[in-house]
């Protein structure tokens, strides 16, 4: 499946997208439903019937359907003489009204699944092809809540409430009819109810909605309290903050908890009082249903009937409103997904071409900064890294660093006006987004693993990878002998679910990855700090031995992480500060003067 | 230390009356209001179950006989029964909802409680998701099972014998045949609903994969762009999308099936009344209205029957929640106060301080050995060392090699398997663990905050700390500009878990936060090491004068930081290899330290000379 490009203007329009393919289901479904309703109305035609006909002897007309089923299955007398035919014939309805009832729901699930799958795939898909600034602008929690829970609505809201409102219009549409049939006045008094039922209804969810939300934020707090009190839980003992820290829990708790009592106590005061009114509808139409039927406007079959019609109807009716007030919420959800799918992806330029990347990258006046207006991370930076080369680049936080390796791996784009970065005299923005990501190895400060083993995490990149490549990437980045103290050995689940790497770990093993591919072009952004110095050394000892031809860019605040370097770029607030070699440096005494002071002061007097 | 685990629980828990012994302190509370909801639920039902007699009443006292006469009485009687019901029903589902929400509050509170008590190798042990799942989700789950399952069962079990008293008080016969239909519908109902449960949890787990799926292609973002592996991961994604989709097909067969033949059987019971009740009242032998309530009875009988089975099976399904947070409340701490040091220094949440002694910051390893609880090897064996106050001990060692151990051994998160630690001359033990953690400031590794303001986080050490103080340790860690550039100042929002700053910054803020709490020992675990060494610099002659005077343990990555220290030792494999200062470690030529050192140094000054 390509990612879409389109635009959706409206609701409707990526509903129906969203609907490609499963629409016919849905809609064989609802035939379905709408057969078993018919269905459903015709037992109390039948008791109807055998209540005035058969045991009783009334002599009036019935419409012709009644009497051909009547002359099909051997004609009144036959009838009375077995009664049983009428048993046969409802258990029949009613085997053909449980297919039915199968096949709706059947259809409808098949729909519904369908639907989830595809909005799944596309989101997805669409989210993996968002550019990283996207990602960057967007809180993760607040993603994933729309991929799930919003998700979950549309699916709700089309395979349940909107199946289940043609469901419940059907049913009181041919439940009225059936009423309207037997007696008008008394079908008027019964549909009298039906708008007060529903508009109470109505008027309440609505109601509380608001309520509902406000209790989801409530939660929401109170599971943060006890999130953070775990996570951190080593302040809260070493502060002896513990009576503090339960004062807070319980405080919130109590005031959590008795916004829930209210609310359900009106929930209850709801349920109840609908439940009382639904109570005296069926009160009074018995009450008037008698009085017509001793009158003789109706007969006892026909009052045995209108009570089962307006008993049928009153659970549909009391469910319309609030069905009606949750549909209401999809429209939300429906413009929280419209919002992810009308995110641009990114995407190539017309003609990118795809250059050999073995060569002089260069960075040439390049200024950057995240949000137009806010300061500037980076300033007119221009260096050069000569292919084959070893450079250096050391910075403080916030010098920009880390910015300049996106800007050069196109996380970010450079803008037009924002200088360049060539490589090879190609432009990087002329050349396809993913041929200059596959060649550019950028290990990451803070590595991700994906939750699967540690031979899929380090060959992620190279399916055709064998263990002997994995264990060779490894051993380079010092990580064989770790993973072989593992119990499971490379077969170790990592992530969520699995053990969880030190910080070093983790480090090492992006590594190990980045080696698997073996790119022309190797960015290490920070990422061995949190790899002792001794590691640091041997994984550096190891790279230069295997990989001598890539181009190489290191980034660290650790001097014995850089000064092996052919060059090193000193950036300071987003400027190159200074360059050169680790000896034209320190005899410069600027910046990099002072931090190799800093770094080896202490040192100093005992090897000097 | 070692990796933690994911704790696994077993699917199925059985345990004596749903787990409800277990429970019964926290009941107990509710039972007189439980007694009258279960009353009050009963007779909503009974109400339930006699209304269609009033349909059987106006059948055959007023149409039967042809005369309205007493129609008004029989309106006004009938309008009063449901009124009471309206009460009734309005008080036990009122109760119901208080009793649910009180049950889930009082077991938040003991499980939040509780986990402030219990010692750290049950953190080690039990990741933050699978403890917090027990104090937000079980505890809600039981609170439901206590209240409206339980509702459930009196409403649909009431409902059914009352219903079968009045069959069988009207016609005995026509009742039997309705009760033929009960054992049918209990085995439909069983089979369908153990099936149900199998594949519904199935496709529990599989949701959840797919939510993991979302976090970490959102989360891994960057990583995966990248590493340009967006087609494998999305590839992966549909496989299991897919796999999703089969499964909820099947499993919704199965559910059709089951509501399918349910209402099947039902018209089954109406086609019975209406040949055999039919037949009778054709004989003249039962009235038209006792037919007809059979009629009401037989469509009404089998869905209360369904819900009790399928309330059933939840309650199964809640035991493993009643069981897992059981035995965190039965979880007792590895490291715990006797009740005489209680009795003297009060407990976590009523401390006596007026009892507690000033601490002074003399400590003692005394012949100490040490494993976790949850290794057996010994990482500490006959562990002697003295640190008078104001002594500075550095550790230094590999990545995982152990440092953390010292300094969980001083901050007594956790107790020596033998030997013992003693604080200002005295065991550890003899004064209670709040005492000892008032005087203690921790830097972390990965430093936390909580979410609240700056203030409000710089305060948390030292509650009473005024503005001017604050601002004091915020110049002291050079942080005071971090602080100065955000909008509001110390007001300023720190987002969840602190994550609208860097992680230096972060860092600096916990220094200062521990500074502000002005702790005789201070534990600074590898504090410096995501912070560049500018800001570093800065912070380290913070250390030497915060340190001036108080007893201090720094775990540190970089040699460099650790020279001034009084006493170094090296931590190798878990095991203190080496001791002394500086400059008599580095007179141990050949040795761990002096190799440690030199490599990093020898480096910059080849370079430099």
């Amino acid at each position: 499946m390509k990612t879409t490009k389109e635009q959706f203007p409206t609701k409707l329009s990526l509903v129906l997208f969203f609907l490609r393919g499963s629409k016919a289901l849905f809609f064989a479904g609802i035939l379905f439903s709408m057969a078993v309703a018919f269905l459903d109305m015709v037992n109390p035609k039948i008791i109807q019937y055998t209540v005035d006909y058969l045991i009783g002897d009334s002599e009036s007309v019935m419409p012709f359907y009644m009497q051909m089923l009547i002359n099909l299955t051997g004609g009144k007398d036959y009838l009375k003489g077995h009664i049983f035919v009428i048993a046969l014939i409802v258990v029949l309805i009613a085997l053909v009204c449980a297919a039915f009832r199968y096949l709706n729901k059947l259809f409808n699930s098949m729909a519904a699944e369908k639907l989830i799958c595809r909005m799944r795939d596309i989101l997805f898909e669409h989210i993996c092809h968002l550019p990283f600034s996207w990602h960057g602008e967007n809180h993760t929690g607040d993603i994933i809540q729309r991929c799930t829970s919003d998700v979950e609505t549309i699916k709700v809201f089309l395979s349940e409430q909107l199946t289940a409102l043609f469901r419940i219009v059907i049913m009181i549409g041919l439940g009225i009819y059936f009423m309207f049939q037997i007696d008008l006045k008394l079908s008027l008094l019964s549909a009298a109810f039906i708008p007060i039922i529903v508009l109470y209804s109505l008027f309440f969810h609505n109601k509380i909605g608001s309520a509902f939300e406000h209790a989801d934020v409530e939660e929401g707090k109170l599971s943060a309290i006890a999130q953070e009190n775990l996570t951190g839980v080593r302040v809260v003992r070493a502060f002896g903050r513990e009576k503090f820290e339960r004062e807070r829990f319980e405080a919130k708790n109590k005031d959590y908890t008795k916004m829930w009592i209210n609310l359900m106590r009106l929930l209850a005061a709801f349920w109840t009082s609908n439940d009382m009114i639904s109570g005296m509808q069926g009160m009074t139409m018995l009450v008037m249903g008698s009085i017509f039927c001793v009158n003789g406007s109706i007969t006892v079959g026909e009052l045995i009937a209108f009570v089962s019609y307006n008993a049928m109807i009153s659970w549909p009716v009391r469910v319309l409103g609030r069905v009606i007030s949750e549909m209401s919420k999809a429209g939300v959800s429906i413009d929280r997904l419209r919002y992810i799918m009308n995110s641009e992806v990114e995407k190539d330029k017309e003609g990118a071409i795809e250059p050999p990347l073995d060569k002089d990258i260069e960075f040439k006046d390049v200024s950057f900064s995240y949000n137009n207006g806010q300061a500037e991370i980076l300033k007119d930076v221009s260096f050069t890294v000569k292919a084959g080369e070893t450079v250096g680049v050391l910075g403080g936080t916030g010098s920009g660093k880390s910015t300049l390796m996106y800007l050069l791996d196109r996380l970010y784009n450079l803008p037009e006006d924002g200088g360049s970065i060539t490589i090879g005299g190609v432009d990087i923005r002329d050349m396809k987004m993913d041929y200059l990501r596959e060649n550019i190895g950028l290990v990451l400060q803070e590595p991700f693993l994906f939750s699967r083993t540690l031979y899929e995490n380090i060959g992620i990149t190279n399916k055709s990878a064998g263990i002997e490549d994995i264990r060779k990437a490894a051993r380079m980045a010092s990580l064989d002998e770790t993973i072989k103290s593992f119990d499971d050995g490379y077969d170790t689940f990592v992530g969520e679910r699995g053990v969880t790497l030190s910080g070093g770990q983790k480090q090492r093993t992006a590594i190990a990855q980045m080696l698997v591919s073996e790119p022309p072009i190797m960015v290490f952004d920070d990422s061995l700090s949190a790899v002792d110095t001794e590691t640091d050394a041997k994984i550096r000892a190891a790279l230069d031995m295997h990989v001598g031809r890539a181009t190489t860019i290191i980034i660290s605040h650790r001097i014995t992480t850089l000064m092996h370097a052919d060059h090193i770029i000193v950036l300071s607030h987003g400027k190159v500060a200074e360059e050169g070699t680790h000896e034209e440096l320190l005899a410069k005494s600027g910046l990099y003067r002072r931090i190799y002071d800093i770094q080896i002061q202490g040192g100093g007097e005992d090897i000097a | 230390m070692p990796n933690s685990k994911t704790s696994k629980d077993k699917k199925y828990v059985k345990l004596p009356w749903f787990g409800i012994p277990r429970l019964m302190p926290f009941l107990k509370p509710y039972l007189p209001k439980m007694a009258m909801m279960i009353f009050l639920g009963s007779m909503v039902s009974m109400v339930d179950s006699f209304i269609p007699l009033f349909n059987r009443y106006a059948l055959n006292n007023f149409i039967a006989k042809g005369t309205t006469k007493g129609i008004g009485y029989f309106a006004l009687i009938y309008a009063t029964v449901l009124i009471v019901k309206l009460v009734m029903d309005f008080i036990s589902a009122n109760t119901c909802g208080e009793i649910e929400m009180s049950i889930d509050r009082d077991l938040r509170n003991a499980a939040f409680n509780h986990l402030q008590e219990l010692s750290f190798s049950y953190f080690n042990q039990n990741n933050v998701g699978y403890i917090h799942a027990r104090v937000m989700s079980d505890t809600g789950k039981i609170g439901v099972m206590c209240a409206w399952r339980l509702m459930d069962i009196v409403w649909n079990g009431s409902y059914i014998l009352f219903v079968l008293i009045v069959m069988l008080a009207v016609n005995v016969r026509l009742a039997m045949y309705i009760l033929m239909l009960i054992p049918i519908a209990i085995v439909l109902v069983i089979y369908f609903q153990r099936h149900l449960i199998i594949l519904n949890r199935h496709i529990r787990e599989l949701n959840s994969t797919i939510t993991g799926n979302f976090n970490e292609g959102i989360t891994g973002a960057k990583a995966i762009k990248t590493l340009v592996i967006e087609d494998r991961i999305q590839n992966d994604f549909r496989k299991d999308t897919e796999n999703y989709r089969k499964n909820a097909v099947h499993a919704t067969h199965f559910s059709a099936m089951f509501s399918a033949s349910v209402t099947m059987l039902s018209s089954c019971a109406l086609a019975l009344v209406l040949w055999r009740g039919g037949k009778i009242t054709m004989e003249g032998v039962m009235e038209i209205g006792t037919l007809s309530i059979f009629l009401s009875y037989a469509l009404g009988i089998l869905e209360p029957i369904q819900n009790i089975i399928v309330t059933i099976s939840d309650l199964i399904a809640v035991q493993v929640n009643v069981e897992r947070l059981t035995r965190l409340l039965g979880t007792e701490s590895d490291v715990a106060d006797s009740p005489e040091v209680i009795e003297k220094y009060g407990d976590t949440f009523n401390p006596k301080k007026e009892n507690w002694e000033e601490l002074i910051g003399d400590v003692e390893f005394k012949d100490v050995s040490f494993h976790y609880p949850d290794g057996k090897e010994y990482v500490l064996e006959h562990f002697n060392l003295k640190v008078p106050q104001g002594t500075n001990v550095a550790i230094v060692g590999e990545t995982g090699a152990g440092k953390s151990t010292l300094v969980n051994l001083v901050c007594r998160f956790f107790e020596p398997t033998s030997g013992e630690v003693l604080i200002d001359g005295r065991n550890a033990k003899e004064r209670s663990q709040l005492w000892l953690h008032s005087n203690i400031g921790y830097v972390l590794q990965t430093p936390h905050l909580f979410s609240g303001s700056v203030r409000e986080n710089l305060k948390y050490g030292n509650p009473d700390a005024t503005d001017d103080k604050i601002w004091d340790a915020l110049k002291l860690v050079s942080a005071d500009k971090i602080v100065e550039r955000m909008d509001n100042g110390l007001d300023s929002d720190v987002g969840e878990g602190g994550d609208m700053l860097s992680t230096g910054e972060k860092q600096l803020l916990s220094f200062a936060r521990a500074i502000l709490a002005d702790p005789r020992i201070l534990v600074l675990d590898e504090a410096t090491s995501s912070i560049d060494t500018v800001t570093e610099k800065a912070i380290q002659d913070a250390i030497s004068v915060v340190i001036k005077g108080r007893t201090s343990f720094m775990i540190a990555h970089r040699l460099s930081t650790v020279v001034d220290a009084d006493v170094i030792l090296v931590v190798k494999d878990g095991k203190i290899i080496e001791r002394g200062t500086h400059k008599e470690l580095m007179k141990n030529v050949g040795g761990y330290y002096h190799q440690l050192f030199s490599r990093q140094f020898e480096e910059m000054e080849a370079k430099a000379i």
